[in-house]
């Protein structure tokens, strides 16, 4: 069974924009899918479908087997999801922010507090555990929001520009606990704009443009569909310029 | 129960983070209102039936009650806005009605908070205390009821909630003036009684009136019950819709 099933999806917002038109794809479970697009491809858009933020204007999504239309709560219990745009609750500190969220999603103080220990220790964010976010800069919020994603211990990741502002520390410590999670079962859908670090870590890279999927598959197949020799690197841009038709 | 238990909880972690600010609103300015309108310049105007003071003060209360819940939901869903917060909410593994169901019990909550504070100071300040709990009580909890959903309505049906906020702005103010908190309904002469009737403000001030001072004259319970039924047959659906409508897809 696919972790993420996508079948002829399509989004229209109600201004009539088509951010994501006839969109099939499928994800298998413990594998890393990027998706990569220029700004306004329809990434988030799809990635919202994903979280079932967004309904699907036509086509289905199925998420861990679910229907997002007809199940989405049960699929929010199983997904972690660290959005483009920061949303921490500015009204709380660093640890309320994570320990919040675990009550949302239902965890016993019991279960959730050692684990939001565990990942203020493991983010270097124990000193500002008790600050406002309003406070913080806009890498450690970032840091913030990866932490949340982790902490209901989710089955499928779901991650829109993960690294974006981050340091390189702590893009590599990012990388790390995400192939972690994959080794332990996990499953990861990501979106990101770094070209060299999709062609690195995922199994397979789906290429978007103007709401379409036009290109999808190993680092191999797209280098091959791009006409390079599939053990050179620098396959995922070729294929990518192709694919955008020269507007990168 | 639980989200709607985290949400309650998560709104007093903030108040408490905030304290200066929340004792501001929910002690200094009712205190204020009741100091200078009950005390000082009730004392002064005769009213029929009693000093202006035992007619004014549970308008006071009505205000508190109403208000409580446009802070917090409001303050809620326009932080969501700004910052995004109602996107993590709506993460929440949670069916979007529950989630409609806990705003609206922190509203609840807030509304009844704020009058309990309110009434405890009427009961300081102008030493009046509510002859009918009962009937205190369940026009208080109609009231925040109603106006946890009127305030949602009213955030949720324009495209954004900073539109809405200028339309809650308009209409507070003549539901605040034209909806009897400052004097009874029997004072009212025509026009204004008929437009009184269409503000829920109305009811509940009038059915606080009548907690405090059965004697004095206020609204028939029959009239204040029905009055809060029917906005409420009203609101219920029109919030459900306009939550519904905003969230199903989350364009914010």
């Amino acid at each position: 069974m696919a972790a993420v099933l996508v079948d002829h999806a399509t989004v229209v917002y109600p201004s009539g924009v088509k951010a994501v038109e006839g969109l099939s794809m499928c994800v298998r479970h413990g594998e890393i899918f990027g998706l990569l697009g220029l700004n306004g491809a329809g990434k988030t858009s799809a990635i919202k479908m994903l979280a079932t933020l967004l309904r699907p204007t036509a086509g289905r999504v199925r998420i861990l087997g679910l229907d997002t239309m007809e199940r989405p709560a049960e699929i929010k219990r199983r997904i972690g999801v660290v959005p483009q745009e920061n949303n921490l609750d500015t009204y709380l500190d660093v640890r309320q922010n994570l320990a919040f969220h675990c009550r949302y999603a239902g965890l016993a103080k019991k279960d959730y507090t050692p684990r939001v220990e565990e990942w203020l220790a493991l983010l270097g964010l124990e000193g500002k555990a008790t600050e406002s976010v309003l406070r913080l800069s806009g890498g450690t919020k970032r840091k913030a929001m990866l932490a949340k994603a982790f902490l209901t211990e989710p089955e499928l990741l779901i991650l829109d520009e993960p690294t974006a502002g981050l340091d390189p520390d702590v893009r590599a410590l990012l990388w790390d606990k995400v192939g972690e999670f994959r080794r332990n079962g996990g499953t990861v859908f990501l979106s990101t704009h770094y070209l060299e670090e999709a062609e690195r870590l995922c199994d397979r890279i789906g290429i978007l443009h103007g709401g379409r999927l036009v290109a999808e598959g190993t680092v191999a197949d797209l280098a091959r569909w791009a006409g390079r020799d599939a053990s050179e690197r620098g396959g995922v841009e070729a294929a990518f310029r192709r694919a955008v038709g020269g507007c990168s | 129960m639980k989200f709607l238990l985290a949400l309650l909880h998560r709104n007093a972690a903030a108040d408490l983070a905030a304290f200066k600010l929340t004792a501001v609103r929910m002690l200094v300015q009712p205190a204020v209102y009741l100091f200078v309108f009950g005390y000082v310049v009730g004392g002064m105007l005769p009213a029929q039936g009693g000093g202006y003071a035992r007619i004014m003060a549970p308008g006071i209360v009505a205000i508190s009650v109403v208000t409580g819940p446009f802070v917090t939901i409001g303050g809620g869903v326009i932080s969501g806005y700004y910052f995004r917060t109602m996107e993590e909410w709506l993460l929440a593994p949670v069916p979007l009605r529950t989630l409609l169901a806990a705003l609206v019990f922190n509203g609840l909550c807030y509304g009844l908070a704020g009058g309990t504070v309110v009434a405890a100071l009427v009961w300081a300040i102008l030493g009046l205390a509510p002859q009918n709990v009962g009937y205190m009580v369940l026009t208080a909890t109609a009231g925040a009821l109603l106006f946890s959903l009127f305030t949602l309505v009213v955030l949720l049906v324009p495209e954004t909630p900073d539109k809405g906020q200028e339309v809650f702005s308009f209409l507070m103010m003549p539901m605040t003036f034209f909806g009897c908190t400052f004097y009874s309904y029997d004072m009212l002469g025509a026009p204004f009684n008929y437009l009184a009737l269409l503000l829920p403000t109305t009811y509940i001030a009038e059915g606080l009136r009548a907690a405090y001072s059965p004697d004095s004259p206020h609204m028939e319970a029959g009239t204040v019950l029905a009055g809060l039924s029917l906005a409420a047959a009203v609101l219920i659906p029109l919030a459900d819709w306009a939550f519904r409508r905003r969230f199903r897809d989350f364009t914010w």
